[in-house]
């Protein structure tokens, strides 16, 4: 992993208000995101921060490798 | 050996556990209350009577904003204080005595209320926390707030004779940091409080009992908001004193700085005051020349608060690096996210950043006239008080607890749920609640739904706002059952563990040897703030009493009642007959 536990948890708390606000934010420049589309949009962001912290770092990737 | 605080002062520590019990049973009852109104104003699903919204928005403020908070803060001040002094109060029957009249108070105003829907309680207090006039409560309620306050004035006096002690025995020494802390934010208590002590024993109380006919219901109100914005500092600062003296400790370094954390306290104790009047922008009773001097020092205030998150963000950079981190900003990853203490306060600073930026909207003379009286002003306190404070309160309890009672906490992992789960149960109701106040929807009422007429939302629909407000009000009573769970399983059931850290506060990078004395004259700034409180209230309290009299012209009170006159209904029937 390259992040703690903890950490991840945080970050994908920290999504919530990102996600929330970016429909409000979005909507400025005229592209509206019904609350399914939204949710979709959330799942992706998560599942990409999932990817991304639990993907193997390099320095692993070669240990395990060796 | 072990050296927690119960180790070192076993008596403070029997005291300090009484504190936040009360303050935590006070948590679990507002918190309820709070779902109670989320579900029942967004028609999500009701269960009481309208009329009783009243009752329990009442209770809900009053338990939440008062009892929760202070009873904590008065705790925490206790352990400051006596944990920066390295000695005992003086009397513990004395510390003793104001946490009973403090008790005493809560159960008188809480019976109160409980009046309004209990009929063999032949009470009422619907008054909502801010009591002012023309709402008219049982004299209990007054007398009750009052020992109340008084109790927290003789806490406050607690902390000072021991601070006098300690003086004589370091006549040369500098106030250690918590305790300058303590004093300066009990300094702007005993002079904001004023203004509710006169209101209540000069005005509401003596018109409660029928010896005077009535009040002028704008001095009255003008008297509260003396009070009602300082409260919210007094609030406030123990947690900035947690962010200062614990958050760099539990990061693993040191306070980036001792004087600025100084000047950031000496700021709040003159500035707290003289800003009361920029919650009645609105009220036609006071010139705007008084109005503009009440934005101007509210604007000041961003200063220290500025400051704050400077110097708190420096201190954790600090303790990262102490910890391996590196980058410019990879060393976010080097702090103890796994900490629910660390993680709490750490999330409850960042809301509070938010919160900062929808007060400024608030603070703004003109721009106020948009969300006055609107559920934006309702969104901007779940972040400050609600979240900045009691996210603080209950994320620092993960580390107080086991230090009063001598037993880790009972579950560490759901902590971090806990506070994880407030951060985003918050971000959603309050979210939601800024976002109606934008479109008018007003605030204390069980109603806002008007008929023949729609809300007309930026982005969304009304029964969306409101769905979010209910998921967030849902999520937050949750994280409030999952705290009170582990503190009582903690309390209750922990074992006695000698792994508890030592009782210790953060050590400083720059210490206060870096900064003059004079920062510690306390009668010098106390001075300066009742210059500014005399500049910002004098002319206007004159003209309020030369406009509407001392005791008003004459009104007649309204009294709040669940009882329905048939008299009145059938009046306002006849009224909308055509």
């Amino acid at each position: 992993m390259r992040i703690s536990k903890g950490g991840l948890l945080v970050i994908m708390a920290f999504l919530t208000p990102l996600i929330v606000e970016l429909r409000t934010v979005l909507s400025w420049f005229g592209i509206r995101l019904s609350v399914v589309e939204t949710g979709a949009l959330g799942l992706a962001l998560i599942v990409a921060v999932l990817i991304w912290a639990l993907w193997p770092s390099n320095g692993d990737t070669e240990a395990k490798l060796a | 050996m072990r050296n927690a605080y119960i180790d070192q002062f076993p008596e403070e520590a029997r005291v300090i556990r009484a504190t936040l019990w009360s303050s935590f049973l006070a948590l679990m009852i507002g918190g309820t209350l709070g779902l109670i109104q989320g579900l029942h104003r967004t028609n999500v699903l009701r269960f009481i009577p309208s009329q009783d919204y009243y009752t329990v928005l009442t209770a809900h403020g009053v338990l939440l904003v008062i009892t929760f908070t202070i009873f904590f803060l008065v705790g925490i001040f206790t352990w400051a204080v006596t944990t920066s002094l390295d000695r005992g109060v003086k009397d513990i029957r004395f510390t003793w005595g104001w946490y009973a009249m403090m008790t005493l108070g809560t159960l008188l105003v809480g019976v109160s209320i409980l009046g309004g829907v209990v009929d063999q309680i032949p009470m009422n207090a619907d008054v909502l926390y801010t009591f002012y006039s023309p709402f008219q409560a049982h004299p209990a309620f007054y007398v009750g707030f009052v020992l109340f306050v008084v109790g927290t004035w003789l806490a406050g006096f607690d902390w000072f004779r021991t601070w006098w002690a300690w003086k004589k025995d370091n006549p040369d020494e500098r106030i250690p940091l918590p305790t300058f802390m303590a004093l300066t934010t009990m300094l702007f208590w005993y002079l904001s409080s004023i203004g509710v002590a006169i209101s209540i024993l000069a005005f509401l109380l003596p018109w409660s009992l029928g010896i005077i006919d009535s009040v002028n219901p704008l001095l009255t109100r003008t008297l509260f908001w003396f009070f009602g914005h300082p409260v919210v500092y007094f609030w406030l600062m123990p947690a900035y004193m947690l962010w200062y003296t614990m958050l760099p400790k539990l990061s693993g370094g040191k306070l980036f700085s001792d004087p600025l954390a100084r000047v950031v306290f000496v700021l709040f104790l003159i500035l707290s005051t003289p800003v009361g009047i920029h919650h009645q922008y609105l009220d036609p009773g006071i010139a705007e020349g008084f109005k503009f001097i009440a934005m101007t020092n509210t604007m000041f205030l961003l200063l220290p608060s500025l400051l704050t998150a400077f110097t708190v963000v420096a201190s954790m950079e600090h303790g990262a690096r102490q910890r391996g981190g590196e980058g410019y900003l990879s060393w976010l990853k080097a702090l103890p996210w796994r900490d629910p203490a660390f993680t709490g306060m750490a999330l409850a600073g960042l809301m509070f950043a938010a919160g900062g930026f929808s007060g400024m909207i608030n603070a703004g003379l003109s721009i106020n006239y948009l969300v006055h009286n609107s559920w934006w002003v309702v969104g901007h306190f779940h972040l400050t008080v609600g979240t900045a404070v009691a996210l603080t309160f209950m994320a620092a309890s993960y580390w107080f607890i086991p230090q009063l009672t001598g037993k880790e906490i009972w579950n560490r992992s759901l902590g971090l749920v806990q506070v994880v789960l407030w951060f985003i149960g918050m971000t959603f109701m309050s979210n939601a609640m800024h976002r109606a106040g934008l479109f008018g929807m007003p605030r204390r009422t069980a109603e806002p739904q008007y008929q023949g007429f729609s809300f007309d939302p930026a982005v969304g629909t009304v029964a969306e706002i409101d769905a979010q407000i209910a998921l967030g009000a849902a999520l937050l009573t949750l994280s409030v059952y999952l705290f009170i769970t582990n503190m009582v399983l903690t309390t209750i059931g922990g074992s006695t563990s000698d792994a508890i850290p030592d009782n210790t506060y953060a050590g400083t990078l720059s210490g206060p040897e870096d900064s003059p004395a004079i920062i510690d004259n306390l009668k010098l700034w106390t001075s300066i703030a009742v210059v500014l409180v005399i500049i910002a209230y004098s002319l206007p309290l004159a003209s309020i009493i030369d406009a509407g009299g001392l005791f008003g012209p004459g009104i007649d009170p309204w009294k709040p009642s669940v009882v329905v006159d048939p008299s009145l209904v059938l009046e306002s029937v006849r009224g909308v007959m055509p």
